[in-house]
Formats: C-alpha cells, structure tokens, sequence
C-alpha cells in the first residue's frame, strides 16, 4: 500500500491538526431566526466583506452597485479621479432616496432622480437646486454621500459596515495575506456570473461547497468522476489548514479521468487537441506561472484537483489547475441566501475554446442546479431534526471549523477578540 | 420563407441541412439557448443534437478561418448552433430528458454574465 492510499483508509487526523474538537456540532445557527440577527450584527456588521474584484471598476469614474443582502445596505462602490475605489450608502443624504439605479455604469457625478441633489464621485455634493431655501443647518460639506470604509487587497475589494472598524483589512486577512499573496489572478478582468436564491442558511449552502464527501452521490453525472475514484471512493480532502479565522482545503482529483465515450460533444470539443477537454488542466506559460504558486495545490500531491480558500465570513476562492472562481454566500433571512459563483476564464480566441468554455458553463449550470435541490432539502431537514446537532467527518474539517469561527464571533465583545 | 417558397439562408453555403434548427436554436446568449432547451421537447433536442453532431467537425473547421469576436452573419449563426450543441448534450448525454430530473423549473438561477461572444 502507497502513503497515498493509506491517507485514504482508517480516520485522518485533519480535525486534530485544526485543534477542533470532534465532538458534535449544534444545528441552531443554521435556522434560528435570534442567531441570524446575532450574525447580521456581530460578524456583517464588523468584520471586511469581501464585495468585488477591482477589475468591475477598471477605470476612472466606473461605478458599481453591490447589495449586501441581508443587512439591507446598498453599496455604490466608485473608482475616483485620485485613483482610490471607495463606498459609499447608495442614499441621497436630502431625504433618504436611492441615488444611483443602474447595477453598474461609468459616470464622474451622480444625481438623485427625487430632487436632483448632484454628488462627485467622491462622494462630494456639488449641486443643490433651489440652495437658498434651505436653513444654515444644510452646510453641503456634511452633506455628501455617507462613506463605508473600503480597502482593497491584492484586487480583492472589501468593505466593512462599522462606522470605525476596530481593525484593518490586512489585520482581518491575518495568515491568509501571506498564505495566498502574490496569486496571478488570471482572466480576472473576465468573469462568467450565475447567479441564485437559495432555500438555505447561508452557512447550510457555503457548507456545501466546502467538503466533496457528498460530490460522489449528488453530482454522480456531472462531476463524480472528477473528484472520486477507486484509490478514494468518498472524495476524502487531500489536505486542509487554518489561516486564522480563515482556512483552506484540497480536493482530490481523479488522475484516471478521460472523457467518457459517451461524451460525444465533449469529444468534439477536443477534436485534434491532445489532452483537450472540459476540465483538463492548461499548459501555457501563464497556467504555469499559476501553479506554481505555494498556496495552489500546497501538497504538491499529484492527486490535487483544486483549493478553497474560505475567507470569513461569506467568501470563497477556489483555485484550480489553470484558473480561480469565487462562491460569495449573502444571508437574506435565516432560511435563504443570495448566492453568486464567479469563474474567471480567458477570453476565447478559437471557436474550439470558445465550444469547450459553452460546455463547461454549461455542466457548471447543472451542477449549481444540483445544489440548489439539493440544498432545499437539507435546510428542511435542519430545521425539524429532532436531534439538533450534527455530526461531521473528519474531511468536513473546514464546516466545523466556519462554524466554531461563525458562533466565536458572535459573543466575542470585540474583533480583535473574534481574530485571536 | 423569402418569395417563391425559397428558404431565406442563414447559413453559410454547405450548411443548408441546418437552416431549420436556426431560428430556435441559434439563440443569442448562453442562457437564451439554455432556456430553449429546458423548454424543448426531447424528440426535437435529439433530432437537433443528432444533426448538428453530425456537422460539427465541419462547422468548427468554416468558423475556424474566421477571427472568433467578427464573424460574419451568416458564420455567426452557425457558431451559435453549434453552441447550443452544448445545451442539448445536456439533454442527451447527461439527464436522458430535457432537463434535470427533481430540480425545480422555472426557478432562481441566472446566467447573468456568459462568455464572450454570444454568451
């Protein structure tokens, strides 16, 4: 038997290098309606939410608006003349209306649709029609659109709903600045977005997607083969570590993995390209660059298919042979969630890449769809199961450890209490 | 249909066969082509899977010799045909029906941003 093998057989000890405990975890916070409004106000209202990559604001005067879900705030994030990228509440400090109505757009000044109050997009209110009929107590230099206190990492952009967060972002990231710093984000200028609702807690549906116990049954069509064989019949992790309040875990990939005659279209796609296909890993210079990043497969295992980074509290990057997508898992109320993946690909310069990325876009639509079900039934399940508590594997090490970091959270009196 | 019955071509020469599939099929966008094949019937998916399997090498090769992001017209249909191939492998080769047996339809996925072009 290889070490490999062995890795696979008898109880892994991930659990035991996390310093978690194995025991029991409760099922509360995935229902209660008392924790999700402990959520909202302990960890999204102080810790750095992650809300989008700097390349949505390429330029000078592009815009974005983001809706951080469950808190109910609109952030109108702008790149300015200066260069800096900065949030803002999407409302007209006059009398409370929405400003900007577009999800995105380009524009140096903003104005209010109510009364025509114009904003820079720094914020700065530069125009007031009528001005003279309002009182001295309406000085325009306080009356520019309220600020959310925004930093920008490695393109990451987070923002943070404290009026004075009680750390920086770089404090927040902790180990995960050094673990995934200096990443080449590759096609990060060029997402392809789904987007969803789910019946689920936002921890029931990031959960899913942070262990590949359940991916040989669930997604047995789509994606089973990828991530399981004989040599790991259950898809147990390759390898899995803290970063802090944050963590990381690796996939196994199934080396054997070829394209199932079946398969006609996928076949097609590769026509003449040896070593082609939906999920077969790029060799190009950049690809390679890519990987060899020590936080991209950082087992160097030769049975890797690909990492999640969890960034707390909602944000996930995942990291593959050639390429990184990102889960983002907003609460709406305590039994749903937004949710958004984000696959940052290359622009296709052939129509054989461009058929192949159809195809994969495709399956990955599936394999959302997969979830989506799914998920309807765990969350049902959760919130009338009679025990209470559930219990985990030891390759589920990174749902016990998000969930001891989401409840630590929730009674630490301060971040810096939260981070330790 | 042009005057005297004649169909009205869309495709390039060579690629009459498929002229019938492209007003359904070569939808614009990733999703409008998805949203044609949850709604199909499964006989008229395969009907088409079948067809443009069969020319797909050939289609790949004419597009080929075009620059990917300015096709012309007629080019571009067939590219999209031969995109939705994609959709209806989904149908064909993973589920056996139209779409996903015990997943809801209509429900909250959207593709909100597809790859470029024709995504």
């Amino acid at each position: 038997m290889t070490a490999v093998e062995q890795k696979f057989m008898g109880r892994g000890s991930l659990t035991e290098g996390f310093g978690l405990s194995t025991e029991p975890l409760p099922l509360e916070p995935y229902y209660s309606r008392e924790f999700f409004e402990l959520e909202q106000k302990m960890i999204f209202r102080r810790a750095w939410l992650y809300v989008c990559r700097a390349e949505e604001l390429p330029e000078p005067g592009n815009f974005v608006v983001k809706s951080i879900h469950g808190t109910g705030v609109e952030a109108l994030i702008t790149h300015t003349k200066a260069g800096r990228i900065q949030a803002f509440y999407n409302s007209c400090p006059h009398r409370g209306s929405i400003v900007v109505k577009e999800s995105a757009g380009k524009a140096s000044r903003f104005s209010c649709p109510y009364h025509r109050w114009t904003f820079e997009n720094t914020g700065d209110l530069v125009g007031v029609p009528d001005e003279e009929n309002f009182f001295p107590s309406m000085d325009k230099k306080n009356c520019g659109l309220a600020k959310i206190a925004t930093d920008v990492w490695e393109g990451w952009v987070f923002i943070n709903l404290a009026a004075e967060p009680e750390v920086g972002l770089e404090e927040y990231l902790g180990p995960a600045k050094g673990y995934l710093g200096g990443i080449l984000y590759r096609g990060a200028h060029n997402p392809v977005v789904y987007t969803a609702v789910l019946d689920a807690n936002w921890k029931t549906a990031s959960d899913a997607f942070i262990e590949s116990y359940h991916i040989p049954h669930i997604h047995k069509k789509t994606i089973g083969t990828t991530f399981a064989s004989r040599l790991n019949p259950y898809s147990r992790l390759i390898g899995a570590r803290p970063l802090g309040t944050h963590r990381t875990i690796s996939l196994f990939g199934n080396p054997e993995y070829t394209i199932d005659p079946r398969n006609r279209v996928e076949a097609l796609g590769s026509m003449g390209q040896e070593g082609k296909s939906v999920i077969a890993a790029d060799v190009s210079e950049e690809a390679t660059r890519f990987r060899a990043h020590p936080a991209i497969n950082p087992d160097r295992s030769e049975h890797w298919s690909m990492d999640i980074n969890q960034i707390f509290p909602h944000l996930h990057i995942d990291t593959g042979p050639g390429s990184f997508w990102t889960h983002q898992f907003w609460p709406i109320d305590e039994k749903t969630c937004f949710y958004e993946v984000r696959f940052y690909i290359d622009e296709a310069t052939s129509i054989q890449d461009r058929f192949l990325q159809e195809l994969f876009i495709c399956r990955v639509g599936e394999v959302v769809l997969e979830d989506l079900a799914n998920l309807r039934f765990t969350q049902r399940g959760i919130e009338n199961s009679g025990k209470g508590v559930m219990h985990l594997q030891d390759s589920e090490v990174a749902i016990r450890h998000a969930l001891t970091q989401v409840i630590k959270w929730t009674r630490a009196q301060t971040v810096k209490e939260a981070l330790a | 249909m042009s005057v005297a019955g004649q169909m009205e071509r869309n495709l390039p020469p060579g690629f009459e066969d498929l002229e019938p599939f492209v007003a359904r099929w070569a939808g614009e966008t990733t999703a409008e082509r998805m949203v044609t094949r949850c709604e199909a019937d499964m006989e008229d998916i395969q009907v088409f899977y079948d067809a443009m399997l069969s020319r797909g090498e050939d289609a790949m090769n004419l597009i080929s010799q075009h620059p990917l992001t300015d096709l012309p017209p007629d080019v571009a249909n067939l590219a999209k045909l031969l995109l939705a191939l994609a959709q209806a492998s989904i149908a064909v080769e993973l589920h056996g029906q139209p779409r996903a047996p015990e997943a809801p339809y209509p429900n909250s996925i959207r593709l909100t941003r597809g790859p470029h072009p024709y995504g």
